[in-house]
Formats: C-alpha cells, sequence, structure tokens
C-alpha cells in the first residue's frame, strides 16, 4: 500500500536535522570523545591485567579501606540518570503532553546508554568480570536487592526502553527510508515495512500506552531495589534507612532531569531547533526539577536530622566525618549545590521568565551534586563508623579508577552523538512526515 | 493464531517463565544453607527470559503481518 510515508516522489541528498552530515565539528568531537574512552580502555586493560591493586579500593575494616568505591558510585549514578529519561518518556505517552513531545526521543535515548554505562560501570567494578556475570545468572538470589537491581534494572528495564525506542522511531524511520543515503539500510531495517497506514497508527498508540504503562512501575522499583542494597544492610552505619529507597528514586529523577536540560539545550543548538524545542518545555523541566528539588531536600534534611538526634557512637562518627570531617567539603559542597540550583529555579517561577543559560548551568550543578551524593552514600559507610573494632580507614580513587569512568563518559557521549548521526534527534513533525522530501 | 492471541501468549509465557524462575532461584523452605543454591542452575537467567519473552510481546504485535481474520478481530 502506498501511503505519505513512502512517497514515491521523495528524492533528496540532504538528510533532516543534520544526520548523516559529518560536519567538522562533529568529527573533532569524536576525535576528542574517541581519545578519552581509548585512555579508558588502557587503564582498564591495566586494572584487568595487574589486578585491582591498582585501583584505590581496599578491603574495609581489615585493610582500612572501601571494597566499593567511585565505580560503584558510578553504578548508582548512571542507572539514577536512566530514570528520568524513561519516566519523562513514558509520562509523555501516557498523559499525551504534547509539549514535551520533541524531547521525548532523547530521553529514550538517555536511558538506554546510561542504563548501559550502569552495567559497564559494574563489569569494571569485578576482578573477575566474566565470572561475574555468569554467576549472576546462575546462582542470583531473588532475596537479595541486588537481584532485582540486575534483573529488573539492566534486563528487564534496559530490554523494555529498547523496545520502546525501537517502536516509538518506526515512524520516523519509514520517513528517513524515504532518502536515498548511505544510512537508507539501516532506516529500512528500522521501519520493518511501517507504512504509517490508520490501522497501524491505532496499533503504534495502544502499544506504547500499555509499555509506558508496565514500565513505570517497573522503574519505581528497579530504583529502590538499588536504594535497598544499602538500604537494608543493618551492620552498616549510615546505609541502613527506610528513606534510602525513595531517596534513590528522587535523586535519580534529579540527576536525570538535569541531563535531559543539558541535552536539550545542547539538540536545540546543534539542530537549530528553537522553534520545536521552545521555551515552555525547559520551563516544565525545570518546574518538575524544582519539585523533585525540595523533595530531595526535605529527606537530606529529615536523614539529617535523625543522624544527630541522640546518635549511636558509631554513626557520630559517621556524621562527624561527613559533617566536619575528611568529607565535609564534599557534603556542604553537593548540598550547596542543590540549595542554590533550587534557589535559582524558584527564581524563574516567581520572575515567569526562564533562562537557558542558567537552566543548563543548574543541570550541570545537579549532577555534579548527585555524583557527590552518591559517592557520600557509598563510601563514607565503609571507612568510618564500622561496628567491628577496626581503625578508621580511607579511600581516594587511584587514577585507573577515574580513567576507567572518564572513558565512560565519553563512551556514553560517543554513543549518543553516534545515534544523532543516524537518527533525528527530535521526532519528525506530521508535517515532515506527509510532506514530499 | 491472531496477533492479539500470539501477544497474550508471549506476555503470559513470559510471567510463566518469571514465576518459574523466581521460585526456583528463591528456594523457599529449604531447612538447610546448603539447600539455598537455586534449585537448577541458571534459574535466575530463566526470570530474565521471561521478562525478555514478556517485553518482546509488543515487538510482535506491532511487527506482526495484519492478515484478514486480524482486521476482523478489532483491530
Amino acid at each position: 500500500m502506498t501511503t505519505e510515508v513512502d512517497h514515491p516522489s521523495a528524492r533528496s541528498d540532504r538528510l533532516p536535522q543534520g544526520v548523516g552530515d559529518l560536519t567538522t565539528p562533529w568529527k573533532a568531537f569524536v576525535l576528542g570523545a574517541l581519545v578519552v574512552l581509548g585512555f579508558g580502555v588502557f587503564a582498564y586493560i591495566w586494572e584487568l591485567s595487574q589486578g585491582m591493586v591498582v585501583t584505590g579500593m581496599r578491603n574495609v575494616g581489615s585493610m582500612g579501606g572501601a571494597s566499593w568505591g567511585l565505580y560503584i558510585t558510578m553504578v548508582v549514578y548512571f542507572i539514577g540518570v536512566s530514570f528520568a529519561g524513561m519516566t519523562v518518556a513514558a509520562l509523555i505517552r501516557l498523559f499525551n503532553l504534547n509539549d514535551l513531545k520533541p524531547i521525548a526521543r532523547f530521553a529514550e535515548v538517555l536511558t538506554v546508554v546510561a542504563l548501559l554505562l550502569g552495567a559497564l560501570a559494574i563489569i569494571v567494578d569485578l576482578g573477575q568480570p566474566l565470572r561475574g556475570i555468569i554467576n549472576l545468572f546462575r546462582y542470583a538470589r531473588p532475596q537479595s536487592p541486588f537481584f532485582g537491581t540486575f534483573s529488573l534494572v539492566i534486563a528487564g528495564y534496559l530490554f523494555a526502553s529498547l523496545v520502546f525506542l525501537y517502536l516509538s522511531g518506526r515512524r520516523d524511520a519509514a520517513v528517513m527510508a524515504r532518502y536515498p543515503s548511505r544510512l537508507q539500510w539501516f532506516h529500512r531495517l528500522w521501519a520493518a515495512g511501517y507504512s504509517h497506514t490508520p490501522e497501524e497508527q491505532a496499533r503504534h498508540r495502544r502499544t506504547t500506552f500499555w509499555l509506558a504503562l508496565a514500565i513505570i512501575p517497573l522503574l519505581i522499583i528497579a530504583h529502590s531495589t538499588l536504594g535497598f542494597v544499602f538500604g537494608l544492610q543493618v551492620g552498616r552505619p549510615g546505609w541502613y534507612g527506610t528513606l534510602q529507597a525513595p531517596a534513590f528514586v528522587v535523586l535519580a529523577g534529579v540527576s536525570g532531569l538535569g541531563n535531559i536540560i543539558v541535552l536539550a539545550a545542547i539538540v536545540r543548538w546543534a539542530v537549530g531547533a528553537g522553534d520545536r524545542i521552545e521555551m515552555k518545555v525547559f520551563s516544565w523541566l525545570g518546574r518538575f526539577l524544582m519539585i523533585l528539588l525540595f523533595v530531595y531536600l526535605y529527606f537530606m534534611t529529615v536523614e539529617l536530622l535523625t543522624l544527630l538526634y541522640a546518635t549511636p557512637e558509631v554513626e557520630k562518627q559517621l556524621s562527624d566525618a561527613l559533617l566536619g570531617g575528611r568529607y565535609a567539603w564534599l557534603y556542604w559542597g553537593s548540598v550547596a549545590l542543590l540549595v542554590i540550583s533550587a534557589v535559582l529555579l524558584v527564581w524563574q517561577v516567581l520572575q515567569g521568565r526562564w533562562r537557558m543559560s542558567w537552566l543548563v548551568a543548574i543541570g550541570i550543578a545537579v549532577n555534579l551534586a548527585a555524583i557527590g551524593k552518591r559517592y557520600l552514600i557509598v563510601v563514607p559507610s565503609q571507612t568510618h563508623g564500622t561496628l567491628l573494632p577496626y581503625e578508621t580507614g580511607s579511600y581516594s580513587p587511584s587514577w585507573v579508577e577515574y580513567s576507567v569512568v572518564l572513558g565512560l563518559f565519553a563512551l556514553g557521549a560517543l554513543l549518543v552523538g553516534l545515534f544523532f548521526k543516524a537518527f533525528p534527534a527530535l521526532p519528525l513533525s506530521e508535517e515532515e512526515v506527509m510532506s514530499d522530501v | 493464531m491472531s496477533r492479539k492471541a500470539i501477544t497474550l501468549l508471549m506476555i503470559l509465557g513470559g510471567l510463566a517463565f518469571m514465576i518459574i524462575g523466581y521460585f526456583s532461584s528463591a528456594p523457599w523452605g529449604a531447612e538447610s544453607v546448603r539447600n539455598s543454591n537455586p534449585r537448577f542452575d541458571f534459574a535466575p537467567a530463566l526470570f530474565v527470559l521471561g521478562v525478555i519473552i514478556a517485553f518482546s510481546s509488543a515487538v510482535v504485535y506491532e511487527l506482526l503481518p495484519t492478515r484478514e481474520e486480524d482486521d476482523g478481530a478489532g483491530e
């Protein structure tokens, strides 16, 4: 059946939104990312060949260190970032939030990439990665929150996100396949015969609705179980607590929304899509971020007050280290970034005027704060206030860990950059779908 | 078999795999720590497979070519 999507008159060498157009700045970006990634791969090969001793991680207690360090911090951070992307995409579909539709695709891509990076961050943390992966599928215990984290997050959530991204992109893939280009085979493969008939549209609406409905509880469960990895450990002061799971979900939303804002600004600039990603999109994201920030600040205050009120000795050691000791600069630095971001958001709401530069700065600030807060959740409870009579420990990431983590960021940037050179960053408008090329 | 029937079958099959995988990985009622391993190797993988099958049903639902009997089934 010939429809508007596979219009026979479709002919053009230029694909929409700069797809397939390998500009000099883009090549420079890819080269830079490859260099950083290459160094990260080198550092990881060094770690594999020399053993985990080249990292800053040591056994808790007997070796006075931390066995979960920067890598686990980044696992929690990356999986957190993935939360907001798919949540926003699912909410857009469920509630037909038309204003936000232009950001749906890169929100989905952000989720997929962040989950891949989270999975890789787990693998680099393992001295014997292959053994770890095999044994996970062989012996994992569903009673453990790790099971929920790995089976639901990595398998279920990543797969569900890929399905959502794939199905929601079929219409645009069919449009892109009309253009003669080197990527035509890829777009045809993705479209898989889609021709935009009313039946297909209705079927697609139904599928994405049910998918979105299934994904949202999966998201909450997956991120809560990640919080339970820490929150259920009675023997580790600072971790055991009811607020861990909800606080994980909320901070995940904060860091993810910050990332979406930054990515939206980059796409808006790179594609020249000021008319598609209007300021009201940023206003939505800014308000949403502000609410989550206040919820998180509330959780943080409640946690702090509980920690300071009639604290047991081991908890006091930990709170001293956080509030006035070794980790104080990171704790207060993260708090300051979160508070300043919240104040700037409130200011813009009260003014009724949103500034792009402020929002991007806030997006970056809340992500730096999120990494800081994740680090403070993971590390201090291992180095300070152990229940056994060990001396206070310490942990500093080595150059290997920093390089591998930078390599992961470069890989993420590269994946996003490559994807948007092969596929439109913004969903094509109805006019683009219907028009001749 | 119609599109809806295949999709439903995949969802139910996925759920069945998840349930079997879950209870085989978590041996409820085991009285000794020695019996706390999954009842068979790679039982947790069965759970993951169930999740993947259930979500794959969405792709099958959209991609399966339309047949005349599907049209009559209120698609």
